[in-house]
């Protein structure tokens, strides 16, 4: 079905303000699901993913910093999505990077890290050039690399398919490489382990940004159904006093 | 005298024009004291309707004889063509609900980008109707529905079939034909979004153009059906209504709580509107010559200010009293300075210390009016990007100085005492309506809206001297990953420091809070007037009236519409 970029970011907004997110928090979770989906990088499909996961969060520890110096720092989210996690790390990298000149971050234990997207362009948009890689799977390792020049308004973004043997914690892991003096740019190197998914130039996502402003965003109405009852649990049961609180006749 | 640059530029540094500070101009009574004014946004969008002559004509016109049916508006603006179809059923006065939990109403309509065919005409049918029960694509870009007000409606109706024109004294007290209950643009319902509207459409791009253009195209329609109506009951009989009495018609509105929270939520967009009204008066006070010609036409608006709130009824007491008490207040401002005065300042430091804040910010309202040559282009700078974005790279011990800076008022807040926090703000599974209650109810209270900016700022605040003991060096980034609750009030303080204006100062969870304030400032910037508050939570308000009208589009256009009379006929 047919709905607005904006209903979408509200009901997300209401789904994780339901599950507990804090202030800010869910409105950067809406904002990076968004963010994918109307660049035409399959955000919904990733949210799917995450749904089932997204009430376990609140029990788990904040993220913490395991090790740090002047250009680099190791970040472990606890098994939290990237949706209430990686922001943090984001930031992080930014701060540091701005101070050194050049920053490392790696993050451990973190779900969904597609999400990160958003926050490494806006990191661009903002005059630091960035780029991150991680992998995923267990039985076929796929990888992913992003990259953002400074003052770049859209990333390019390459996912590909490989045979490499993966580690169980590569599942989770993201590295970031920031700089406020460098321009990084990634592409994935091509041995015969490797065959590209997708390859989304800065100019192709910017197109689907511009087709999603037209259009609007299609989902499937049983997601939509979902995203929407989860978010229900931020209303107040109706009652005559309740009534009385909108006063009107 | 303005590009962007010239506007931020007279806003903040060195060649700033002298603004009226935040902390006189944000206070939430302040700001539910204001008044339309030329920069308000139906006052833009008539200045461009009748500049630019919009072609505006209906293409379709299948109305029976009592008005029901269907009609299809053709407008060619400047930029593009559109669309404005408006279903008009029955409706039972006993169904008339001015509710957002309504589900029936009189007339629905729809703005549409470019021409609709049949077919889609039937899927607009099948679901502007239902309004919030259905769904729009993306060719829609304001959807609305409107009630009649039925004693006055029939009245209007009777007096044309007889021959005879409305009764000036019957039409002062409820100025309209229809009420509308809500006016929805930027995406709900499936419809496009803002985003869509701002890039392509630029004829809209102004905030809320095309909301407020469905309103003056529902006004057109209105009169047009009581015409409709009573030459079909009494062809031999009926006589059109006079234009002078077709302007004093405007749109009724029902504002209600469900409004209030837009304030908190878009406080960029809420600060530049204040940014470009205070600069202009900032402008007047600044490059305002006064000569003959100016006292004479303020002597003008004083008096038709005093006479229109006059003519203003409202059954609250507190607004019955408000407005006795600015009258009073006009007529010594006339007695006192209208003969002879040297500068706007005397008028202004007058004001500020022997007037209510209603006449002080109507006196704002009139500097406005006056000098259309200093105020006008402002109408061009009312977006603004609403990114509340991190500073990552701040210093802690610097975020902290900037809250003893820009967020005093909320330092200052005790919100130990009795009731200060005794109000919650909440949605309701209705319709999700927002509604305003108590902490007492368990419920509302854990699902609480986060509108509470000015306590937020101040928990913020003790948190961020907690850390700053053990780690005096470090910058917010690391602070959010320690507290990674305080995200969002962090970054709303970054983002809001960056305004002139920053965020409402208020404590919007106090016992006594009033939401009426937001409502009427929200509303003041539409250009609406005659505010009749109905209890604490909702206001009725008329909007569009003494406007042109759409047939008078192409004729001379003098933009003096502001605190229309009724008319002497």
């Amino acid at each position: 079905m047919h709905i607005s970029m904006n209903e979408l970011k509200a009901a997300l907004r209401r789904c994780f303000e339901s599950v507990g997110y804090f202030v800010g928090n869910y409105e950067d979770a809406a904002n990076m699901i968004l963010w994918l989906e109307k660049h035409g990088l399959a955000g919904l499909s990733e949210l799917e993913r995450a749904l089932p996961y997204i009430e376990a969060d609140s029990e788990k520890p904040h993220v913490s910093v395991v090790y740090e110096d002047s250009i680099s720092a190791t970040i472990d989210c606890h098994n939290r999505s990237a949706l209430n996690s990686i922001a943090a790390a984001v930031d992080l990298a930014q701060a540091k990077a701005l101070k050194s000149g050049i920053s490392t971050i790696t993050v451990h234990n973190c779900h969904n890290r597609k999400f990160v997207l958003k926050a490494l362009t806006d990191c661009g948009r903002r005059g630091i050039s960035v780029a991150a890689y991680w992998r995923n799977g267990s039985n076929s390792i796929t990888e992913h690399t992003v990259a953002i020049g400074s003052g770049d308004r859209y990333p390019s973004y390459i996912e590909s398919e490989t045979d490499l043997v993966g580690e169980d914690a590569d599942r989770r892991s993201l590295t970031i490489l920031c700089s406020s003096r460098i321009n990084l740019a990634a592409s994935l190197q091509a041995p015969v382990d490797h065959a590209t998914l997708v390859n989304f130039s800065p100019r192709a996502i910017e197109a689907n940004k511009k087709r999603s402003i037209d259009r609007g965003i299609e989902i499937n109405p049983d997601l939509w159904k979902r995203i929407n009852q989860i978010g229900t649990g931020i209303l107040v049961a109706n009652s005559e006093r309740s009534r009385a609180d909108a006063g009107g006749k | 005298m303005s590009t962007s640059v010239a506007i931020e530029t007279a806003l903040r540094g060195d060649r700033a024009l002298d603004l009226r500070p935040a902390n006189q101009v944000m206070n939430l009574e302040r700001l539910g004291a204001m008044h339309q004014n030329r920069l308000s946004f139906m006052r833009t969008l008539v200045r461009h309707l009748m500049r630019e002559q919009w072609d505006i004509a209906p293409r379709k016109m299948e109305l029976d004889k009592d008005g029901y049916g269907t009609v299809i508006y053709r407008i060619d603006a400047p930029h593009g063509r559109f669309d404005f179809v408006i279903f008009s059923n029955f409706l039972s006065s006993e169904s008339r609900n001015d509710r957002v939990i309504a589900t029936e109403w009189d007339i629905t309509m729809a703005l549409v980008e470019g021409e609709i065919d049949d077919l889609y005409l039937e899927r607009l049918r099948q679901n502007v109707p239902k309004q919030e029960a259905g769904r729009v694509d993306s060719r829609v870009f304001v959807l609305s529905r409107a009630n009649r007000s039925a004693r006055n409606f029939d009245y209007v109706v009777d007096q044309l079939a007889r021959g005879q024109q409305p009764e000036i004294d019957r039409i002062a007290k409820v100025g309209y034909l229809y009420r509308t209950t809500a006016v929805y643009g930027s995406g709900k319902l499936g419809m496009a979004d803002w985003e869509k509207v701002a890039t392509k459409f630029p004829d809209f791009a102004r905030p809320f153009t095309a909301e407020m253009f469905v309103c003056f195209m529902l006004r057109s329609f209105s009169l047009f059906q009581a015409e409709h109506i009573a030459k079909a009951r009494s062809p031999e009989t009926f006589q059109p209504m006079k234009s002078e009495i077709k302007r004093y018609f405007g749109i009724g509105n029902s504002t209600g709580l469900g409004m209030a929270p837009y304030l908190l939520n878009h406080p960029q967009l809420i600060s530049r509107w204040v940014e470009m009204r205070e600069l202009g008066l900032a402008r007047v006070r600044k490059f305002g010559i006064i000569d003959n010609h100016i006292r004479s036409r303020f002597s003008e608006l004083l008096k038709r200010s005093i006479e229109h709130t006059k003519e203003t009824t409202t059954e609250d007491q507190r607004q019955t009293h408000s407005n006795h008490v600015m009258v009073a207040e006009l007529e010594q401002l006339e007695r006192q300075f209208a003969p002879s005065f040297a500068d706007w300042e005397e008028l202004i430091q007058w004001t500020e210390q022997q007037c209510s804040l209603q006449t002080q910010e109507l006196l704002v309202s009139l500097l406005l009016e006056l000098y259309p040559d200093l105020v006008d282009n402002l109408e061009n700078y009312q977006r603004t990007d609403e990114a509340l974005d991190l500073d990552p790279t701040m210093p802690l011990a610097e975020l902290k100085s900037l809250i003893e800076c820009v967020y005093q008022w909320a330092l200052a807040i005790d919100f130990s005492a009795e009731g200060a926090r005794e109000t919650c703000w909440y949605r309701s599974e209705e319709k999700m309506e927002p509604r305003l209650g108590s902490i007492a109810n368990e419920e509302a209270k854990d699902k609480q809206m986060a509108l509470g900016v000015g306590y937020a700022v101040q928990k913020c605040y003790q948190q961020i001297n907690i850390y700053l003991e053990e780690h005096p060096d470090h910058s917010t980034a690391r602070f959010m990953v320690a507290q990674p609750k305080l995200r969002g009030i962090v970054r709303r303080i970054q983002a809001m420091s960056k305004g002139v204006y920053g965020d409402i100062q208020a404590n919007l969870l106090d016992r006594n809070v009033l939401p009426m304030h937001l409502l009427r400032c929200k509303l003041a910037f539409f250009g609406v007037s005659k505010f009749d508050p109905r209890s604490r939570l909702w206001v009725r308000n008329t909007m569009f009236q003494g406007a042109p009208l759409l047939e008078e589009i192409g004729q001379p256009f003098s933009d003096d519409w502001f605190m229309p009379l009724a008319p002497k006929v």
